[in-house]
C-alpha cells in the first residue's frame, strides 16, 4: 500500500510509492558528460587568479599574496552574479505587485586550486578549510543590514560546464527570506509554541532510538533520511548539539561534519552510479524575529545540512502540487547506504 | 540591474535576472516532437487497437456502436497502470511519534487525448480539444463524488525531459486525500487578499494584465493568457477565465470553446517560438468542500521545460528566472502561426 507522509517541517505531504518501487541499483543517473580538461582556460585553476574578480578571502599558505597562488580555498563574487552588490532595495509597488532591485551578493567559493578534484576524494583536512570558509563569509554578509538571508548551495554534476567542471560551492544573499526557509522557521516555531522543545531535537531523538532511516552517525552529527523524503536517498545531517546558527559551529564539529559528509559523498557515489547532487546549508537568518515579541528562534531552530540526490524527474506533478511521489521508502534507501561498505 | 518579483498569491520572490538574449538559454534544445521519420513506434499502449494493454477504460468518447475497451474511440481515459495512489481502502491516519501518515488512498488516470500516435495537443482540430476540456470535467465530477478525496490535479507532462514515461500525448489526474501544499498556499495567499479587499486577487490580477497589457499573450471573450508577473520559469503562461469562476467545472458551453480556442493558439505559439519544446501544465482549481468561492479562480499554468532546475530553487523556494515576462510575452505575441503544422 502507498503511503502519504507528513513532514513534520514544513508540512508537506509525500506519496512514498510502494507500488511503482525502485530498487536502489534500479536508478539511472542522468549521465554526466566527462570532465573536460579546460587545459589553460579555467579561472579557478591555481595560477589563473587573475581570470576571476578580486578575492574576497582566501585560506593560504603562509607568505603567498592576494590573488596569487598558494592558496588551498579561495572565494570571489561570481562573474556573472544574479544579484548585484551595488544601490539600494529600492522597494516599489507596481499595481497590486511588488518589486525592489536585485540587490545581494552572489559568490563562488573554489573548493580546491586542483582542477577536476571533488569532495570526495578531498582530504579531510581540505573540506575544514570549505566549511570554514562557509562559516566566515555568513559572519561577514550578515553584517550588510540589506542582507536577510545567506544561502549556500552546491549544485554537483548539474550543469557543470557552467563551472568550467571545478567543484564549487555558490553563496547568495538575498534581501528576502526565501519561502523555504520561512515555512521552515514557521513550523518549527508552532511545534515550539506547542511544546516548549525544538522539533529538531525531537526529530533527532526518534530518529536515534527507531534507526530505520539512520544512514550514519558521529560524536557530533546524525546524517539520517527524513521520514517524509521527497526524492530517494534525500539525506539530512543534524549537529547533535542544538544551535540556530551555523556560524556558531565548533572545532570539533567542523572535524566531525568533513568526516560524515565525505564518507556520505563516497558512498552515494560507489553506490547510485555517481548521481548529480544538490548540497544546501540551512541556517536561521541574522535578524527575523530576533526583534519581535516573543521571538523563540534561538530555541526552535535547528542548522541542518540537506543533501539531495538527482535520481529522478521532476514533473508537472510536483510543480504544481508541491506534493511528491518518491518511489523509494526512506527505510530501504537508508538502510542500503548504511550497509553499503564499498566505498 | 536584476529585479526582485514577489509573486501577490504565493509570497514568492523569483529573481529576474535577463541575459539579454531574446530565447533563454536551456529551452528549445531538445525537441519533444516525434513523426513517422524518427522511426518504428515499437509497442505503444496508448495506440488504437491496443486497448487491452491498459486496465479497462473509466470514460471514453467513441463512435456511435463501437464497444468499451475496443477500437472506435477518439478520447479515452483509464486507471494508471502504475498507480502513485490506489483506490481500494481507507485512509487510517496515524501517528508515528512526531510523525503522520496515512494510506496511499486516491485515483490516478490516464487521459488520451487522441488515439494518434503522432498527434500533439497543439494539433488537435477545435472540436477534438473541446472533447478534451469535456473529458476533465467529466472525471473531476465523477471523482468528486468519493468523499474520500478533497482535490484532483489534472496535468500534463509531455516529452520524457518534462517527466512523461511515454510519447504518445496523454494528461494525468491525480485525485488526493489531502490538498497539495502549493494549493494550499495559493488558498492561504487568496483568502488573504480577500479579507484586506473583498475582492478576488486573480480577478484584480486578470484586470491589471489587460489594462496594462505588457505582459498579455492574447485574450477572448472568456479568457486571457498572460506571463505572470513573477514568473519561476522562462515562458511561464497562464491561462485565466476573465470572469470570476471558482471550480473548474463549472465551464459553461461558450466558455469551453473559448477556452480550447485560447489553449490551442497558447499552445501554437510556445511550439513555434521554442521548437516543440518539452512542457508541463496543471490546472489549479478549488477543492470540493464548498460550491463556491469567492477568493479563489481556477486558471491554468505551462510551463516550457528549460534547464534544470538547480540546487538553489530546490532548497529555497527562490526562483532565478533569465527571461522577463514582458520580454516573454511580446515575443509570444510576435509568433505567426500562418504556416503552424
Amino acid at each position: 500500500m502507498p503511503e502519504l507522509r507528513k513532514d513534520p517541517i514544513s508540512g508537506r505531504w509525500v506519496i512514498i510509492s510502494t507500488e511503482r518501487s525502485k530498487r536502489p541499483d534500479a536508478f539511472v543517473p542522468e549521465a554526466q558528460p566527462s570532465p573536460a580538461d579546460y587545459g589553460d582556460s579555467c579561472p579557478y585553476d591555481e595560477g589563473r587568479e587573475y581570470m576571476t574578480r578580486p578575492e574576497i578571502m582566501a585560506l593560504r599558505r603562509k607568505g603567498t599574496g592576494k590573488d596569487g597562488p598558494g592558496w588551498w580555498v579561495r572565494v570571489v563574487p561570481n562573474n556573472v552574479p544574479v544579484l548585484q552588490i551595488e544601490g539600494d532595495l529600492g522597494r516599489t509597488g507596481v499595481g497590486m505587485f511588488d518589486m525592489m532591485n536585485g540587490i545581494g551578493a552572489h559568490e563562488l567559493i573554489i573548493e580546491t586550486p586542483k582542477h577536476g578534484e571533488v569532495l570526495p576524494d578531498m582530504e579531510e583536512t581540505q573540506i575544514e578549510r570549505i566549511l570554514w570558509a562557509c562559516r566566515d563569509r555568513i559572519v561577514d554578509l550578515y553584517r550588510d543590514k540589506r542582507i536577510k538571508y545567506v544561502l549556500i548551495f552546491k549544485n554537483s554534476g548539474i550543469n557543470p560546464e557552467t563551472t568550467f567542471f571545478h567543484s564549487i560551492i555558490q553563496i547568495v544573499a538575498t534581501p528576502i527570506l526565501p519561502k523555504q526557509i520561512k515555512e521552515e522557521m514557521a513550523g518549527a516555531k508552532t511545534y515550539y509554541d506547542f511544546k516548549e522543545r525544538c522539533l529538531y531535537c525531537d526529530i533527532m531523538r526518534q530518529e536515534l532510538a527507531d534507526g530505520d532511516r539512520v544512514i550514519d552517525e558521529n560524536n557530533s552529527f546524525l546524517l539520517f533520511a527524513p521520514y517524509a523524503s521527497r526524492s530517494p536517498f534525500e539525506a539530512n545531517i543534524f549537529p547533535k548539539q542544538h544551535a540556530s546558527s551555523y556560524t556558531s559551529i565548533t572545532k570539533d564539529e567542523v572535524t566531525d561534519l568533513a568526516v560524515i559528509l565525505k564518507r556520505f559523498l563516497r558512498k552515494i557515489r560507489a553506490g547510485l552510479k555517481d548521481p548529480p547532487y544538490n548540497l544546501m546549508l540551512h541556517t536561521r537568518p541574522a535578524f527575523v524575529g530576533q526583534r519581535q515579541e516573543g521571538a523563540t528562534i534561538e530555541m526552535d531552530y535547528h542548522w541542518h545540512v540537506e543533501v539531495v540526490p538527482k535520481l529522478t524527474k521532476l514533473a508537472g506533478f510536483e510543480w504544481g502540487s508541491g506534493c511528491y511521489i518518491n518511489p523509494t521508502s526512506p527505510e530501504e534507501g537508508a538502510k542500503f547506504l548504511r550497509d553499503f561498505k564499498d566505498y | 540591474m536584476p529585479t526582485l518579483r514577489k509573486d501577490p498569491i504565493t509570497d514568492r520572490w523569483v529573481i529576474i535576472s535577463p541575459t539579454g538574449s531574446k530565447k533563454p538559454s536551456g529551452i528549445g534544445q531538445v525537441c519533444s516532437r516525434i513523426t513517422p521519420e524518427d522511426g518504428p513506434i515499437g509497442f505503444c499502449p496508448f495506440c488504437t487497437g491496443n486497448e487491452t494493454a491498459t486496465p479497462p477504460e473509466v470514460l471514453a468518447y467513441r463512435q456511435a456502436g463501437t464497444k468499451p475497451n475496443e477500437p472506435g474511440w477518439t478520447l479515452r481515459v483509464t486507471p494508471n497502470k502504475f498507480p502513485a495512489l490506489r483506490i481500494e481502502g481507507s485512509l487510517d491516519r496515524t501517528g508515528e511519534g512526531v510523525y503522520d501518515k496515512m494510506n496511499g488512498v486516491g485515483a490516478h488516470e490516464v487521459i488520451i487525448e487522441t488515439p494518434d500516435h503522432y498527434g500533439r495537443l497543439s494539433l488537435l482540430a477545435q472540436k477534438e480539444f473541446e472533447d478534451v476540456i469535456w473529458a476533465y470535467r467529466d472525471r473531476i465530477i465523477d471523482l468528486k463524488r468519493d468523499k474520500r478525496f478533497k482535490y484532483i490535479l489534472i496535468f500534463k507532462n509531455q516529452g520524457a525531459e518534462a517527466g512523461a514515461s511515454l510519447p504518445h500525448t496523454h494528461t494525468q489526474l491525480i485525485a488526493l486525500p489531502i490538498v497539495p501544499q502549493m494549493v494550499n498556499e495559493e488558498l492561504e495567499g487568496a483568502k488573504r487578499y480577500y479579507r484586506y479587499k473583498e475582492r478576488c486577487i486573480l480577478c484584480d490580477i486578470v484586470r491589471q494584465e489587460i489594462n496594462d497589457g505588457s505582459r498579455v499573450v492574447s485574450t477572448n471573450d472568456d479568457f486571457v493568457a498572460l506571463e505572470p508577473f513573477a514568473p519561476r520559469f522562462p515562458f511561464e503562461t497562464w491561462i485565466l477565465p476573465r470572469q470570476h469562476d471558482s471550480h473548474f467545472e463549472d465551464i459553461k458551453k461558450n466558455e469551453a470553446e473559448n477556452l480550447a480556442r485560447i489553449f490551442s493558439d497558447t499552445l501554437k505559439r510556445i511550439m513555434k517560438a521554442l521548437n516543440w519544446p518539452p512542457y508541463n501544465f496543471m490546472l489549479h482549481t478549488s477543492p470540493f468542500d464548498d460550491m463556491v468561492v469567492e477568493y479563489y479562480h481556477w486558471h491554468f499554468e505551462i510551463i516550457p521545460k528549460s534547464t534544470r532546475v538547480a540546487g538553489f530553487e530546490w532548497g529555497s523556494g527562490f526562483f532565478i528566472n533569465h527571461t522577463a515576462p514582458e520580454e516573454a510575452a511580446a515575443f509570444l505575441r510576435d509568433v505567426d502561426l500562418t504556416d503552424f503544422k
